[in-house]
């Protein structure tokens, strides 16, 4: 910390947000869950500390046993300080001279705490989308601001759930714990609808800071690593979760071109696809496959799979996702799946075909407000040569998106329909 | 020859608000620029100071009372002592600061030397004009 030395230190990415989720996991367990607050308010402190520090003394040498030290200093000081903790104050104090310790935390014992962390802030009990800010929040270290960026929606409103999120935590007295038993099946399949609505809300193209969204790709992405990495957790249905992630992930940047525009599937840049996480996507999808499960996620991934595998657009195997469309249609009756499971059949038995299977799906679903319906019909209609059709369902399309990504690649079919004819 | 001049930040808070990331990303940036003056031997000292204290004062009796220290954009958060050519060099350095964007207000004053050299600073000078 020799302000005059030549050495520059840098910070190691994302080091306040991942180590303010440590903290506070560690934090959580020795304060107790019902003051979860606290422990988000010692760390942020210490974070603050180092603000104030830092730019005078330089980085230091290791900055996160800087923040661990002085996060464990202002633990011990506040205990010493709060009355409520006046019976308990020698017993938690050893606890935090123990635990709060980088170099005498084992690698699981410091994965225990996160994963405990995690099926508290997952709790199915907590609303699901207090749930998703409070994982936001105290295990991923978003302030409220980001969050509500990513969400379109204001501070205030993040902060309500975020009160609401305590508060339902206080209320069930939910333990810092791992469930066992039958409890924890249950508990985990929670957990990873969670994870699966959080990297949603990342992925899908909608309004919104795009940075922040895929933040919050890569951080649904970590959590469940670190669900996979545990003896808890690290069931084929979380390896097929991930597994999804990986291989929709993998393929993130090439959906956009340098102004922002987006791109079909088609005209996407597949050499931008990033390898290692594709690589490792498939690995988890062959780690899926231990059990005798098949859940929607095994599906997802090995869809993203077939895309992932094909050089080119030409190249891709349809009938195998058209295959696996039809499966996951039987576990998900979701219009959406069954929109998307049509542009397969489109492909394998022509937009004829297409066009009949969003028609079924018109009658049992309320679709004629979602602006996809139209787009997709407008796609078929045009591959049929029927341009006066598929510029009508195009401008309902149009009509029916507010998000500009969306509308610009809306207009720009419509364009080329207008030249066709 | 070089001069010795203070640079005093004021401002405690500037990173109220701000994302994890943004922090990162202006720490990141003021070590680099600071790095860059320390290579260049421009910095004799820097230290931060508490954002805690007491005021005493009173020509009599000595008052003793807390400063505003805390949280306020007046507070002083830390200091550099530069060593520089001149007063226009300091301010170049001072214009530089990462923090300024955040709300960090920067005061540059020359460290007055044992024998006064100048007259620029006395009120001689007024008289003159």
């Amino acid at each position: 910390m020799d302000p005059l030395s030549n050495e520059v230190s840098s910070i190691a990415e994302n080091l306040f947000r991942h180590e303010s989720g440590r903290l506070i996991s560690i934090l959580t367990r020795i304060f107790g869950t019902d003051r979860l607050h606290l422990a988000e308010d010692v760390v942020q402190e210490s974070l603050i500390r180092a603000l104030q520090s830092w730019p005078y003394y330089g980085i230091p040498q290791n900055p996160v046993a800087w923040i661990t030290q002085t996060a464990k200093n202002l633990a011990i000081d506040l205990i010493r300080r709060e009355k409520r903790f006046r019976d308990r104050q020698p017993e938690i104090v050893r606890m935090i001279e123990e635990s709060v310790n980088p170099l005498q935390t084992t690698v699981s014992e410091m994965h225990d705490e996160r994963l405990r962390l995690i099926f508290v802030c997952c709790h199915p009990a907590i609303p699901q989308e207090a749930q998703i800010a409070l994982a936001l929040k105290t295990l991923c270290g978003f302030n409220a601001i980001e969050i509500a960026k990513a969400f379109l929606t204001t501070e205030a409103a993040i902060n309500k759930r975020l009160v609401r999120a305590r508060q339902s935590i206080r209320r069930l007295k939910i333990q810092f714990e791992i469930p066992q038993g039958a409890e924890l099946a249950e508990r985990l399949d929670a957990v990873l609808q969670t994870l699966y609505l959080l990297f949603n809300e990342g992925y899908k193209v909608s309004a919104g800071d795009n940075l922040i969204r895929e933040e919050l790709c890569y951080e649904a992405i970590r959590l469940t690593s670190m669900l996979a990495e545990h003896p808890a957790g690290n069931g084929p249905e979380t390896y097929a979760l991930l597994a999804l992630m990986l291989l929709n992930a993998a393929r993130l940047s090439s959906r956009v071109d340098d102004t922002g525009n987006l791109l079909r599937l088609q005209e996407q840049d597949r050499s931008t696809w990033n390898q290692i996480m594709i690589a490792r996507g498939i690995l988890c999808l062959s780690q899926s496959a231990a059990g005798e499960g098949l859940t929607t996620y095994h599906l997802q991934a090995a869809i993203a799979a077939v895309h992932c595998a094909a050089a080119d657009y030409e190249s891709t195997n349809w009938k195998q996702i058209l295959n696996l469309y039809d499966q996951l249609v039987r576990l998900d009756d979701s219009p959406i799946v069954a929109l998307n499971r049509a542009v397969a059949v489109a492909e394998v038995n022509g937009p004829a075909a297409g066009i009949k299977a969003v028609e079924t799906i018109a009658k049992s679903a309320k679709l004629n407000s979602y602006y996809l319906f139209y787009a997709i019909l407008g796609e078929f209609e045009s591959q049929l040569g029927n341009f006066a059709n598929a510029a009508n369902h195009l401008r309902k399309a149009h009509r029916l998106t507010n998000v500009k990504s969306e509308r610009m690649l809306l207009a720009k079919k419509l364009k080329e329909i207008d030249s066709n004819r | 020859m070089s001069t010795q001049f203070m640079m005093l930040f004021r401002g405690t808070h500037w990173s109220k608000g701000l994302s994890p990331q943004e922090i990162q990303n202006a720490l990141n940036r003021w070590n680099e620029w600071m790095a860059g003056l320390v290579r260049e031997g421009k910095i004799k000292s820097a230290q931060p100071l508490v954002a805690r204290g007491k005021i005493v004062s009173g020509k009599k009796k000595r008052i003793i009372s807390d400063g505003p220290f805390a949280e306020s954009k007046e507070a002083i958060a830390g200091y550099f002592l530069l060593e520089v050519k001149d007063l226009d060099e300091a301010v170049e350095i001072a214009k530089e600061v990462p923090t300024i964007e955040y709300g960090v207000s920067v005061e540059v004053r020359p460290v007055a030397p044992l024998i006064p050299e100048n007259l620029e600073e006395f009120e001689i000078l007024k008289h003159k004009a």
